[in-house]
């Protein structure tokens, strides 16, 4: 019965609600009524734009000494979580069988473990310090907890998983797959998504106003 | 224990000659049959004769005689047929470590009760001050609390697979208790490297303030504290969180390296080096886990404002005083105290919420 729930309506309500959710969230992003700028641009909003999208993926060099943790730490657990989600021979064959009927070639077994190893201590020593640093820890929400909280179960129960000889051990981790899912769109979890668009919003305001940041 | 190791380095030196281990095993049952000792109505108390099937067993098992076997798979130790020290060390095992490190943990956690009791906290004469000083950075409380948060799961799982047995069997059935098992087997294995780089961090951010110094013998001399007066000297560290350092670096490495050489079986590594690698990989972690609990006691409850310093990076410089005298002399030179009113800005919190929650 949970296995038939868990394997059958579980998953499509949480894909349908994770579906659904993101698709308006950023559609009401795009269709947010913003004031029209009447300013004489400067420069090229489009340029701005751009340049913002990679000019932050390397932290300001005023800002980089106080915040390393977090770049280093935010490496690892992004691009771990990355590759594990996208090129973990599980994975690869779940998204190809349930989802899109063609698959590519997985990682090896070794690669997938120091993925998950590397995403693990990045998610740990993120979350230590948004709780550790006093200015993080009072701007976090409990949404940001949560998150990240959930983020790690879902990590962990994959992990204990990872023998792939238990169907109740496939089952958890599934389970907690679907609740990420649900929670995915109400929460800053969006960021996944929203992350570029808002870059490149900020350039281009930047951009037309010529402001070099 | 001493006899056990010799009995497998004298196992594995003795084995010079060949034999071809198949043909044996195709022999066996013939002369097993011929082996059973035949009863005779002439001679009803049967008759005493060398048992020859137990002979070819014990040149199977490669017991105490110079055999190795042969074999076309190539690969380490394929020649053996049987493993004999295996069953050995499957009892060492179960007779042993499953046996006493439950007994180890309940002991100290026992003491620490007792201890708080007793003793109760730990306290500052005086009480807190209120004004405080910056001990730790960002960093190193991340980097300890990472150590901390990896370590634990280490341990909880590590101690379901070492007497998960016959501690959870009769808790939650053998259904339920193959999947703790299989989860905390493949959690142990990914957690295990990750403790290794976070006791790396460990080590270099830490290593300068934890060489042993002058006072710091002194400290021991007075027993922590727990002998004579109670007031004893101090440093940045006193000679008892230096020597916890070194036990988790020591012991910590010591428990990783044989772990890495547990979880990769294919690097050429034989039995010996594997069965050898469990024993110390158990015993280390035992020996670090029951320290560990002392430490976590006296971090936490058992010292009032030791928790703060691993909290907020900044501690009290009463605590310092009653602590760490010669640090505290330092703080008060380099004028590092700040007010409560500063701290509490600090911390984004109002100065009374912060004196309430120490006291
Ligand atoms: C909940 C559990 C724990 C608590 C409450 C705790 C608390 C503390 C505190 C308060 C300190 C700072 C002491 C000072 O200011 O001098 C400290 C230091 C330290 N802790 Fe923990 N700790 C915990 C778990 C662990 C674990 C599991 C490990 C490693 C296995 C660990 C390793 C260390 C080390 C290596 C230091 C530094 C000691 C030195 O450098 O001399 N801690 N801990």
């Amino acid at each position: 019965m949970i296995e038939y729930l868990i394997d059958g309506p579980l998953w499509y309500f949480a894909l349908v609600v994770f579906c659904i959710g993101v698709l308006w969230q950023l559609a009401s992003i795009v269709f947010a009524r913003s004031k029209t700028d009447l300013s004489v641009a400067r420069g090229s909003a489009t340029g701005g734009a751009w340049r913002n999208v990679f000019s932050r993926f390397v932290p300001h060099h005023e800002i980089a000494p106080q915040i390393r943790i977090q770049v280093v730490a935010g490496y690892l657990f992004h691009l771990g979580l990355f590759a594990l989600l996208f090129f973990a021979a599980p994975h690869v064959l779940f998204l190809e069988e349930n989802l899109l009927g063609f698959g590519w070639t997985p990682m090896p077994h070794w690669a997938f473990i120091v993925s998950a190893q590397f995403a693990f201590l990045g998610l740990i020593m993120l979350w230590l310090r948004r709780v550790v640093n006093p200015v993080s820890r009072l701007i976090s929400t409990l949404d940001d907890h949560v998150a990240a909280i959930l983020t790690f179960v879902v990590m962990l129960t994959g992990c204990f998983a990872l023998l792939e000889g238990s169907t109740a051990l496939r089952l958890l981790h599934r389970f907690t797959v679907e609740i990420w899912l649900i929670y995915f769109p109400f929460s800053t979890l969006m960021h996944t998504f929203t992350f570029l668009p808002s870059r490149a919003f900020t350039g281009a305001w930047f951009g037309r106003r010529g402001i070099d940041a | 224990m001493v006899y056990f190791l010799q009995e497998y380095f004298f196992n594995c030196f003795t084995r010079s000659a060949s034999i071809i281990l198949l043909s044996l095993s195709l022999l066996l049952p013939q002369l097993s049959n011929a082996a059973i000792p035949q009863k005779h109505e002439d001679f009803p108390q049967g008759v005493s004769a060398i048992n020859p099937g137990s002979e070819l067993w014990r040149e199977v098992r490669q017991r105490d005689s110079a055999v190795t076997g042969i074999s076309q798979v190539k690969g380490v130790e394929t020649g053996v047929l049987i493993n004999s020290r295996g069953g050995q060390w499957a009892r060492f095992r179960i007779e042993n470590p499953v046996k006493y490190a439950p007994m180890v943990l309940g002991v100290v956690f026992l003491v620490l009760v007792l201890f708080y009791v007793l003793r109760g906290k730990v306290g500052i004469e005086g009480g807190l001050s209120g004004q405080m000083v910056k001990r730790f950075t960002e960093y190193e409380c991340i980097v300890h609390w990472t150590l901390a948060i990896v370590f634990l799961f280490l341990a909880v799982t590590g101690l379901i697979l070492l007497v998960g047995r016959p501690l959870l069997i009769p808790l939650f059935g053998k259904e339920i208790f193959s999947l703790i098992a299989s989860a905390s087997k493949e959690g142990h294995n990914l957690f295990g490297p990750i403790f290794l780089v976070s006791l790396l961090m460990m080590l270099f951010s830490f290593v300068k303030r934890n060489i042993y110094e002058k006072g710091d013998l002194a400290w021991l001399l007075k027993g922590g504290g727990f002998i004579g007066d109670g007031h004893v000297s101090g440093g940045f560290f006193n000679m008892g969180e230096k020597t916890w350092y070194w036990i988790v670096i020591l012991i910590g490495l010591v428990i990783s390296i044989s772990g890495l050489v547990l979880v990769s079986p294919n690097f050429g590594q034989g039995r010996l080096v594997m069965e050898i690698s469990h024993l110390v990989h158990v015993f280390g972690a035992i020996i670090l886990t029951a320290i560990s609990i002392g430490h976590m006691y006296m971090g936490s409850i058992g010292t009032e404002g030791s928790l703060e310093g691993m909290k907020s990076g900044y501690v009290d410089i009463n605590w310092v005083e009653a602590h760490h005298d010669r640090w505290a002399k330092e703080c008060h030179e380099n004028e590092m105290v700040i007010s409560a009113e500063e701290y509490a800005r600090l911390q984004g919190s109002k100065p009374d919420t912060a004196m309430e929650k120490e006291a």
